[in-house]
């Protein structure tokens, strides 16, 4: 078991390369030495001079499989290997994709769910059976796999079934598989090479597509459990289903076990989707991704190309593909970049087939300052592909290490799994796989620029650059058609560049001015002498119902409550000198520091009186946020802490405000958007307030209520 | 798929747990005059044959003003020979079918070549040329120092967690050479001269530094006249070979840091100092590791993820290097979770581990766990070959490949507690808290 080590060090993994190919081989080079170890007798070091001569070529065997169906229609393939007594089983849906809208995620989360419990046992108790057999199982929103050595295979299919068969949705573990889910997408943030490959996606598909759907904390933050209960209820059916087994079962063993544990699945009605397919981009944009502070730019020129698994285009496009920038060392993108610019450690395309949407995608992570250069090699090497016949070499080439690869991916058994289903699932001839091998032997030089002149678009593709927007985001504009360089957040909704003009007698204090008015007027907000405010949060898995009042001009009470559990977490009390903590971790007297933070909040609208009472604000610009131009105005208050607000330009209203305050990492930016103001006894409150730690949903706000100074009493 | 959890500990997961074979592997092995150890594997199922070379150099063997050398020469060694001219190496494996690559750690250097298998004698050929007469030229050693400083800013610099291993080995070793990076010092590799290229060859590229293992369709005895034909006359090294010997000092106290990165969610990394690859604890350790991480039934994740909901993600696993090596341990919060807590959390989990015996129920799961992974291990045979040169390499026992799982299955229960009381200690671990960067509203 040492290789885990190996394994883990492939991580840092320093791995190879190789050099700049100056000369192409061809066979006339293979003419080297006899076998024979006297053949080099006369000279003793002339044997080495020339490559050795390459033996009969072994004949490239394609192993078989056998397919049979269930009375419900489950389709079941075996590729029976019994090498190592292992085997697994796959089990994939065939239905189209659907589209997830503002819900975007509840596929994967309803695929999820499926492991969480089910009628006969606990997730614990699932998680502990599958681990207790050293075997795995998971599922997802398009089927599951589960594996294990042989001799607990009985014991496997029947967690498996159970888990396709009986889930019954917890609510708890429905909340924790959310938070977790939103945790991922977070996590996942900093990752340039997700940001790109996301924002190509959406960019490519379209969001009326469900290939450009993403999942943001946003849209599965919106899930519910029903939806989950639905997409199972709907797509989970035997009858658009695949069960793929490999391993060490015979054909006799695979009938027994897939009626034991799948006959009772009943099949039913799964709709039917269509969707149009995408289009390349009439011109070439560029799409920048701000990362500040990245010291390597991540370079996509992607584009969607129409090519379905079968195609008669798909063996000569992939052969087209691998001369610029297929696998390895010799693809024209990697000699290029690497081999002769060292611009970047790796320079590669790809082509993919897919029945719904195929796509082009050319990437590498360069450095900041070469970021321009970069991306004037890849439209020169994918312009020397249309405009240039190939060599008959470089074509022999690449048809030899196609050729090579496909041997190799022989060695799994998988891959002739994927073989049999790629040929049920996407009608493909029978002998589609068999053929591979004579079909990319045939193709020609005509073919491959007619190929190139087909499917390689370097004037209608989106380069999706993720990097340092300060360094590197000027230079590029002259890549796009439209000679400018349009901005996306990390999920690929533009951001719009604002266009305001700041008016030259338009000062900060004029700014917040407007946005008094806009909510009320001074006047009526001054009237304001106490509140109360009910407000709803889901935290960690958890509704939390925080209440807060304030009466002015120093007396505030908050608490927070689990409903759920009936029990509440945590109260402030402050009665204008002291204050009191009260929480599950017991009670204390509120120090300096916090009385000082209280006091800050305890005035709803300081706006108001910003002037008045030393508020020191300076207005930084015009930002756009959510195709909204916004002023941004530094505040900073009596006591000396800064925040930065941002002020609508059309309605005045605030939109977001940062501040720093104390995390659990010490000083962390807090940053806070104001959305869906409504109006309450006259005065505008934004109802909606997100924030990273959650989305606060206002339930009921009250002015005046002549409240007395009993509720803030600290005992 | 529209989300994913982060890369590096996704990575981490998937490898933590792979490795080795139940049917078993049959194999020769043998010196040559100069030293070379040849292992040869005959396996017909598929027309292939990996062909490999593992040098017993790493970053470990490296002069301390010149760190980075091990991998670099790597990227070296692909430039060509004698015979063969800049660029026309890869050249040849790939217009062959082939594939071929390298990688290197902080104990060796590995280079492989996968092939047709009537392509056998053109990759021994070019193993041979690489060990005996590489021949490097300046531009080639210009453009692989680019490459290899866009290899840290990919790899390292640019990735999200990605100076993880840095940080933890420099804070765990102060003495052993373990505690610079495999890739090094970006200032040494500029400062290179050629005599130093020349030197770090002669001495570490010798046969008798060398482990050549061969697998796949191949014939055993037409093997053997190839080996010879290209390896029998090249010469053995004259050079003493290096090998670190200074042994490092138990830590001074638990090192604790907190690194700022580009990240959105904080993570809290432990690392034990434990013993070398193949001592008798290393095996119980990473039982210990099994039971903490692996599967949603283990410890850590029983707690942190599912029970209290505190991390996303948990692992555990044996960084297992030849000299002595270190046990990982790590958590990424959720969002708004203190490190703290989960820190706490964690030590809950091994006080438990340090106090209480396991029961028999879950020995055996983790018995059937690590069996699982030994079958499951080595299907390939590039995965065989490699196999096969590092249980020689390092415990002078190729068959290891067979049944190194009996090492494994003689810890006991109490091995399990005794290692968690031993290692699994504040005084003896490395901890970083990963916190997102700092930006100015």
């Amino acid at each position: 078991m040492r290789n885990i080590i190996f394994a883990l060090l492939a991580i840092f993994t320093f791995a190879q390369c190789s050099p700049k190919t100056s000369t192409t081989l061809s066979d006339k080079d293979y003419d080297a030495p006899e076998i024979a170890a006297d053949a080099s007798s006369t000279n003793p070091s002339d044997f080495r001079s020339k490559a050795p001569k390459a033996g009969p070529a072994p004949e490239i065997q394609i192993g078989t499989y056998e397919a049979f169906d269930l009375a419900n229609g489950l389709k079941v393939i075996l590729v029976e290997n019994h090498k190592t007594p292992i085997v697994s089983f796959q089990l994939t849906l065939d239905n189209d994709p659907v589209m997830e809208k503002e819900f975007a995620g509840y596929s994967d989360m309803a695929g999820d769910m499926l492991t969480k419990g089910t009628k006969n046992r606990t997730k614990a108790q699932m998680d502990e059976e599958i681990d207790f057999i050293g075997g795995s199982l998971n599922s997802s929103g398009s089927g599951m796999f589960a594996s294990s050595l042989t001799k607990h295979s009985d014991k496997l299919l029947g967690l498996m079934s159970d888990a396709l068969l009986n889930p019954i949705f917890p609510q708890k573990e429905f909340e924790k598989m959310k938070k977790r889910t939103i945790s991922g997408i977070q996590s996942a943030k900093d990752d340039p090479n997700t940001i790109a490959g996301q924002v190509g996606a959406v960019l490519r598909n379209g969001s009326s597509h469900p290939y450009g759907e993403i999942a943001t904390e946003k849209t599965v933050e919106s899930i519910t459990l029903d939806k989950c209960k639905s997409y199972y209820n709907t797509y989970f059916k035997p009858n658009a289903a695949y069960l793929v087994i490999v391993g060490d079962m015979t054909l006799a063993d695979a009938k027994t076990a897939a009626n034991k544990f799948f006959g009772a699945w009943e099949k039913g009605d799964v709709p039917s989707h269509s969707y149009k397919k995408p289009t390349y981009p009439s011109e070439t944009q560029v799409a920048f991704v701000d990362k500040p502070g990245a010291v390597q730019t991540v370079i996509s020129v992607t584009y969607p190309v129409d090519i379905t698994p079968g195609h008669p285009d798909a063996i000569k496009a992939s052969l087209t593909n691998a001369i610029l920038g297929g696998g390895g060392f010799s693809g024209r993108l990697m000699q290029n970049l690497r081999e002769d610019k060292a611009f970047t450690y790796g320079a590669r395309s790809s082509l993919r087939t897919d029945p719904l949407a195929g796509r082009f995608a050319a990437g590498a992570s360069v450095r900041n300052e070469v970021t321009d250069s970069s991306v004037v090699e890849f439209l020169y090497e994918m312009n020397r592909m249309r405009n240039k016949k190939v060599a008959a070499e470089d074509l022999q080439k690449t048809k030899n290490i196609m050729t090579g690869s496909f041997a190799r991916s022989l060695e799994r058994p998988q891959t002739i799994a994927r073989f049999a289903l790629n040929t049920a699932r996407y009608n493909l001839p029978k002998d589609y796989y068999a053929n591979y091998l004579k079909n990319l032997n045939a193709v020609t030089i005509t073919d491959v620029q007619a190929m190139a002149r087909k499917y390689i678009r370097p004037s209608n593709a989106y380069v999706v650059v993720v990097g340092n927007k300060e360094e590197v985001a000027d230079k590029l504009s002259g890549f796009a058609k439209s000679g400018k360089v349009d901005f996306y957040d990390n999920y690929g909704q533009p951001i719009k560049e604002a266009t305001t003009e700041i008016a030259a007698d338009l000062d900060a204090y004029k700014i917040v001015e407007k946005y008094v008015e806009a909510i009320g007027g001074k006047a009526k907000l001054k009237g304001v002498k106490d509140y109360i405010i009910t407000m709803g949060v889901n935290a960690q898995g958890q509704d939390v119902l925080i209440t807060q009042m304030g009466k002015l001009p120093n007396k505030y009470y908050m608490k927070a409550e689990l409903p759920a559990m009936g029990i509440v977490a945590q109260e402030m009390i402050f009665d204008g000198t002291k204050g009191k903590m009260k929480g599950m971790q017991g009670n204390s007297d509120m120090d300096e520091k916090t009385i000082a933070g209280v006091k800050e909040r305890i005035n709803p609208f300081p706006e108001a009186t910003y002037k008045e009472d030393g508020y020191k604000l300076e207005l930084k610009g015009v930002e756009n946020l959510y195709g909204k131009d916004a002023y941004k105005i530094e505040v900073i208050s009596p006591s000396g802490k800064k925040s930065t607000e941002y002020y609508d330009v059309a309605s005045g209203l605030k939109m977001r405000s940062m501040e720093k305050v104390e995390g659990p990492m010490g000083e962390q930016v807090s940053t806070t958007e104001y959305e869906d103001y409504r109006d309450v006894d006259g005065i505008k409150m934004p109802f909606v307030m997100s924030s990273k730690q959650g989305v606060l949903k206002m339930k009921e706000v009250e002015f005046n209520t002549n409240m007395s100074d009993d509720k803030f009493k600290v005992d | 798929m529209k989300f994913r959890f982060p890369t590096i500990f996704a990575l981490i997961l998937g490898f933590a747990s792979a490795n080795a074979q139940s049917s078993k592997i049959e194999f020769v092995e043998y010196d040559l005059d100069n030293g070379l150890h040849v292992i040869l594997h005959e396996d017909h199922s598929t027309p292939l044959v990996a062909v490999s070379i593992m040098y017993h150099v790493g970053s470990k063997n490296e002069n301390p003003n010149r760190t980075g050398f091990a991998h670099f020469f790597e990227h070296l060694l692909f430039e060509g020979s004698e015979n063969i001219k800049r660029g026309e190496y890869s050249s040849y494996v790939e217009s062959a079918g082939g594939t071929l690559n390298a990688n290197t750690s902080h104990d060796r250097t590995f280079y492989y070549e996968i092939m047709p298998s009537n392509q056998l004698e053109l990759g021994i050929w070019l193993e041979s040329e690489r060990l005996l007469h590489a021949k490097v030229e300046n531009v080639g050693i210009e453009t692989q120092r680019e490459v290899v400083k866009e290899e840290r800013r990919q790899r390292v610099e640019n990735q999200p967690y990605g100076t993880w291993m840095e940080e933890t080995f420099k804070r765990a070793y102060k003495e052993h050479p373990y505690k610079w990076p495999v890739i090094g010092s970006m200032a040494h590799l500029d400062a290179a001269v050629e005599k130093d290229y020349v030197d770090f060859y002669k001495t570490f590229y010798v046969p008798n530094n060398a482990v050549l293992s061969i697998a796949g369709d191949i014939d055993i005895e037409e093997t053997k006249k190839y080996i010879d034909k290209y390896f029998a006359g090249i010469p053995k090294g004259t050079k003493a070979i290096p090998r670190p010997t200074v042994v490092e000092p138990p830590l001074a106290g638990e090192q604790r840091a907190t690194i700022e990165d580009n990240v959105q969610l904080p993570a809290i990394l432990q690392s034990y100092r434990i013993p070398g690859q193949g001592t008798e604890d290393s095996y119980a350790v990473e039982m210990l590791a099994t039971l903490l991480a692996r599967g949603e039934s283990s410890r850590l994740h029983r707690s942190l993820v599912d029970g209290k909901q505190l991390a996303l993600q948990i692992g555990a696993f044996p960084f297992s290097l030849e000299d002595s090596g270190l046990a990982v341990a790590f958590a990424l919060v959720n969002a708004g979770v203190k490190l703290e807590d989960a820190e706490k959390e964690m030590e809950a989990v091994y006080e438990k581990v340090r106090n209480e015996l396991i029961s028999e129920k879950e020995f055996q799961k983790l018995r059937n766990q690590i069996e699982n992974d030994f079958i499951s291990g080595n299907t390939t045979i590039a995965g065989r070959a490699e196999s096969l040169a590092n249980y020689h390499m390092y415990f002078g026992k190729a068959d290891l490949i067979n049944n190194e799982i009996d090492r494994y299955m003689a810890v006991t229960r109490e091995d399990i507690k005794r290692v968690a009381n031993k290692y699994f200690v504040p005084s003896n671990r490395v901890v970083l808290y990963y916190v997102p960067k700092k930006d100015n509203p």
